[in-house]
């Protein structure tokens, strides 16, 4: 099933779609009246690629350095290949220490790797605490968005469920009502919870220190409360220093929602305190995590999507993800920059999404690390098609036009035939032609002369 | 199949380890150009309302007129801070005589967990950053960390002296490889996940006032 078939659904509500499609355009607006308050944002954003650029050249020499910091200051560190790997780390760490109750924010990492289902089937109960996760954790659903990750859900739904969930009131939709009840449940939850599992947004070096940025504090108290803390970090997570932060931070909010920065920014690097009640010592460990991500490294054409810094923007901005929605990508990361990072995964389930694309442009204008977004889409298409994962149909079709493209004779002969016999066919045929093009909109009606006749008559009729 | 799999002992982690810093050496690309770096901006003429702009989009309120020794008089709370049974108050930042001091369950806390629910807390920045309104702040003790987090009401008292213009001159200001943890705190807790309707209280403080005081 490809993006089309799986956007049908979201598509066929066109009160959904409209609301959807604004409401993102509207956080990009967002995104614009910030990026316009800091005169230095463009080169901001050249400090961040160049960043990164280097980062990439030197990630074992950096991931050593962080190591040996964190290590030294208290924190155990430990590396996972894949996601497998991944989940059984984890698990090992809550099975030892005993723990049946965790609360994770916000991390899509973890949800890369599908380590809810991993510990769900030891009987391990997670509890995501993030609101928008937890609705759709709630709704048995992946988020939408990697960082508004409900927004695909109306006020209405949200009542619904918290109404079954929670026993809320039939019918309450306030979003203020249903943020309380909400809280309440997961404070309880953080009081209960023996560990708690985070992402990293980014790692220092230099210092050894994770940051982590949520609006909602749900990563700090899960942090704070549980004495075991578990943060899972992807292998492009890192910069040299802590001075490093300083841009990416101050791209990172305003681009993601318009912010000036996000509610909590915080730096971890030990154990937390202990809080002196003669509990067994807090402790801290950080998972490292590969899982395709060296491969990427390796392609020169896709490698500077690690330089990707999750803030959304790109989905934000994208016509095709803003009237498609993140459940038809298929794929944990939606949008622009997850049909660049799905292929590399799984070539043969994500060869469509590359095509899920209007090559616009607008996703490398925003991206704060200056991803070449639509380039690399563009480059996935021949990939993909070269590697054979394109449908038989499609391969057809461009080997057709390939020869009639490139011989004008057969250009011209070609064309008049098609115009003859598409202006005798019912418009219903034709737009079955069209394949998913024409699924939803006609097709325009075709002229009786071809472009170069139109100008040819003009150059005549001209004094 | 991972060795562990294969021989069922445990595994330390460095196959993985070398593993993949091997991958790592084997796939880096060549050094990136050089790049330029961005300047610190300068302080803005008029840091004040540029602080209270940015902290207001954030949620939080700044209080600008109050002194070291009437400020709980200028907070814009639900109730005066001396009606609230639980307070926790970073060390030097009390103020008795306007009801804010230690108080309730936060005095015999034994974990973290027993200062929930707390009224009010009261921290004191080691600085402001005045684009985007963000305190840093270096907890004292894990029962610091918790009570910003579980009071319904943040306070922060801040200093002129200790307002940097922007997050570049933030960062050489920390000693952040001798910090366990440390915290830009910018607003109350917020969320917007349903219909992008903005929430305050989320799941911390529900109110957050950075008073700024003169030195
Ligand atoms: S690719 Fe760029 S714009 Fe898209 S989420 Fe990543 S950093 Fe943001």
């Amino acid at each position: 099933m490809g993006h089309v078939d799986r956007a049908r659904d979201f598509v066929a509500n066109t009160e959904r779609t409209t609301w959807h499609d604004e409401v993102l355009w509207f956080v990009r607006a967002k995104r614009d009246a910030a990026a316009d308050t800091l005169p230095e944002w463009e080169a901001l954003r050249d400090e961040a690629a160049g960043i990164k650029r280097d980062v990439l050249g030197r990630l074992p020499e950096l991931w050593r350095r962080f190591e040996q910091e964190a290590t030294a200051a208290g924190a155990t560190v430990h590396w996972a290949r894949d996601a497998a790997e991944h989940n059984r780390i984890v698990h090992e760490l809550l099975r030892t220490h005993d723990v049946k109750r965790v609360v994770k924010s916000k991390s899509m990492l973890t949800e890369e790797c599908g380590l809810n289902p991993h510990l769900e089937a030891q009987g391990i109960e997670v509890v995501d605490t993030d609101l928008g996760e937890r609705i759709v954790q709630l709704r048995e659903e992946a988020p939408s968005h990697i960082i508004m990750p409900a927004i695909h859900l109306k006020r209405g739904e949200i009542g619904d469920l918290f109404h079954q969930e929670m026993g809320t009131p039939a019918g309450l939709d306030d979003p203020d009502e249903l943020t309380a009840v909400a809280r309440r449940d997961l404070r309880a939850r953080f009081l209960a919870a023996e560990a708690g599992i985070t992402g990293v947004n980014f790692a220092v070096a230099e210092t050894g220190s994770f940051v982590v940025v949520t609006n909602e504090g749900n990563a700090d108290l899960g942090t704070a409360l549980p004495r075991l803390h578990i943060a899972c970090v992807g292998l492009e997570k890192i910069v040299p220093t802590a001075n490093d932060l300083a841009p990416f931070l101050r791209l990172l909010a305003r681009s993601a929602t318009g912010q000036p920065i996000s509610t909590y920014t915080s730096h971890f690097r030990a154990p937390r305190a202990d809080d002196g009640n003669g509990g067994p010592p807090p402790e801290l460990h950080v998972v490292i995590v590969d899982n395709g991500r060296s491969r990427l490294l390796a392609e020169p054409a896709f490698r500077e999507a690690l330089a990707c810094i999750r803030c959304g923007a790109c989905l934000n901005t994208c016509p095709v993800y803003r009237r498609s929605g993140g459940h038809s990508y298929g794929s944990t990361v939606p949008g622009p920059i997850g049909s660049v990072l799905a292929p590399s995964q799984d070539p043969a389930r994500h060869a469509e999404l590359p095509h899920a694309c209007s090559l616009c442009g607008s996703c490398s204008d925003v991206c704060p690390v200056r991803v070449p977004l639509h380039h690399q889409l563009l480059t996935w298409r021949s990939h993909l098609a070269e590697s054979g994962h394109h449908p038989r149909r499609r391969r057809l079709a461009f080997r057709i036009a390939a020869r009639v493209l490139s011989n004008a004779g057969l250009y011209d002969r070609a064309t008049r035939a098609g115009r003859w016999i598409a202006r005798r066919l019912p418009s219903r045929w034709l737009d079955r032609l069209g394949g998913p093009w024409t699924r939803s909109r006609a097709l325009p009606s075709i002229p009786a002369e071809s472009f170069h006749q139109a100008l040819a008559a003009r150059e005549e009729e001209r004094p | 199949m991972s060795a562990r799999e294969k021989t069922g002992r445990k595994v330390d982690g460095d196959d993985a380890r070398s593993e993949i810093l091997a991958r790592l050496e084997a796939a880096a690309p060549e050094p990136g150009e050089p790049f330029q770096r961005v300047p610190a901006p300068a302080m803005p003429d008029d840091p004040t309302s540029l602080l209270g702009a940015r902290l207001g989009q954030n949620g939080g309120v700044l209080v600008t007129n109050a002194s070291a020794t009437d400020w709980p008089t200028h907070l814009d709370l639900p109730a005066s801070p001396a009606a609230f049974a639980h307070v926790h108050c970073q060390a030097g930042t009390a103020l008795p005589e306007h009801g804010v001091a230690s108080r309730g369950v936060g005095l015999e806390a034994k974990a973290v967990h027993d200062l929930s629910p707390l009224d009010l807390c009261v921290l004191e920045a080691e600085f402001s950053v005045v684009e985007n309104g963000a305190s840093w702040h270096v907890p004292a003790s894990a029962l610091e960390r918790g009570a910003a987090l579980l009071a319904e009401h943040l306070v922060i008292l801040t200093r002129r002296s200790r307002l940097v213009a922007t997050l570049h001159q933030a960062y050489p200001r920390m000693t952040l490889g001798h910090t366990g943890f440390g915290w830009f705190l910018s607003g109350p807790s917020k969320t917007a996940d349903i219909e992008q309707a903005l929430v305050l209280g989320a799941h911390g403080p529900r109110t957050m006032h950075l008073v700024l005081l003169d030195d």
